[in-house]
């Protein structure tokens, strides 16, 4: 028979803590986080072509947009010209979409900003294109995706 | 005086601090994950263009940047380079890895025609896919 009884000890690890250190990591993550920002434009760039590269586009199949030193913008399709002033960017998202539902996959944007235009117009112009987006009557959604970037100078 | 004879029950009031551990642990976790170090911070006054259709680029990691300042001072890693440098320092991160994506932060009043330099410099070193950084708003 045991005389003594055994003092049993106690084996626990403090957890009052846990709470507050557990906090000082979150503040430490909390002001060092930085979020990315990186958002913008996609595009694709095409090869630099060769002269046997070159592909004829018919000219029915272009949407032609031309941005002069001042920012002005003239719009050719389908035979049509128009001059657009900027308020009126909407404007190339209408026309686009037109013959791209009358054009489908064939359609080809170019995109003819002059050298000295400034780069905010030409990204205006690009935004527009990129908003265009018309439902096929079978049902596909289609979207301007061939744009071709063409620099032009004033020589 | 009469005694109640029924006890009211006495109720707790303790707010249950049990699992603030728990919500602050999730918390770090998640701002862990979405921490990213700023290895530079570089000091340039860049106004970006504004458009509508602009995307989140949420691949982080495959991705590199060419700024061009208002003064039309091209930057690459870190350095003001010149124009015709670009291909030339391009080259090799394509080499590395194809996937790259470069993005082009460019002041809006920049002329294109510097843009255009940029453009046909990345196209020379294979660099194709690229982004043009835009803020968010509409015309």
């Amino acid at each position: 028979m045991q005389l003594r009884e055994k003092r049993k000890s106690k084996h626990a690890i403090p957890t009052s803590a846990m709470g507050d250190v557990a906090f000082l990591i979150l503040i430490f993550f909390l002001t060092a986080t930085v979020f990315t920002k990186d958002k913008g434009l996609k595009m694709l760039l095409p090869e630099k072509a060769e002269k046997e590269d070159i592909v004829q586009v018919k000219p029915e199949n272009i949407v032609m947009i031309m941005i002069n030193p001042v920012g002005a913008i003239r719009i050719k399709a389908a035979g049509e010209e128009k001059d657009l002033s900027p308020h009126e960017y909407g404007e190339i998202k209408r026309i686009v979409e037109e013959r791209l539902l009358e054009r489908d996959t064939l359609l080809v944007v170019s995109l003819r900003a002059s050298k000295e235009a400034p780069y905010k117009n030409m990204v205006n112009v690009l935004d527009q294109i990129k908003l265009c987006r018309v439902t096929a009557p079978d049902g596909r959604e289609l979207r301007a995706n061939k744009i071709s970037l063409i620099p032009t100078s004033e020589e | 005086m009469r005694k109640s004879i029924i006890r009211r029950a006495t109720k707790s009031t303790d707010i249950p601090t049990a699992s603030t551990a728990d919500i602050a642990f999730l918390l770090i976790l998640f701002f862990m994950v979405t921490t990213v170090f700023r290895a530079t911070t570089l000091r340039l006054t860049l106004k970006l263009p504004e458009a509508e259709s602009t995307e989140r680029i949420l691949i982080r990691r495959n991705v590199s940047y060419v700024f061009v300042d208002h003064e039309r001072k091209i930057y690459m890693d870190d350095n003001v380079i010149s124009g015709e440098l670009i291909a030339a320092k391009m080259a090799p991160k394509i080499w590395d890895n194809p996937e790259l994506i470069t993005i082009l932060n460019v002041d809006e009043t920049v002329n294109y025609g510097t843009v255009d330099l940029v453009l046909d410099q990345l196209k020379e070193a294979k660099a194709f896919k690229i982004t043009f950084a835009t803020e968010f708003g509409r015309l």
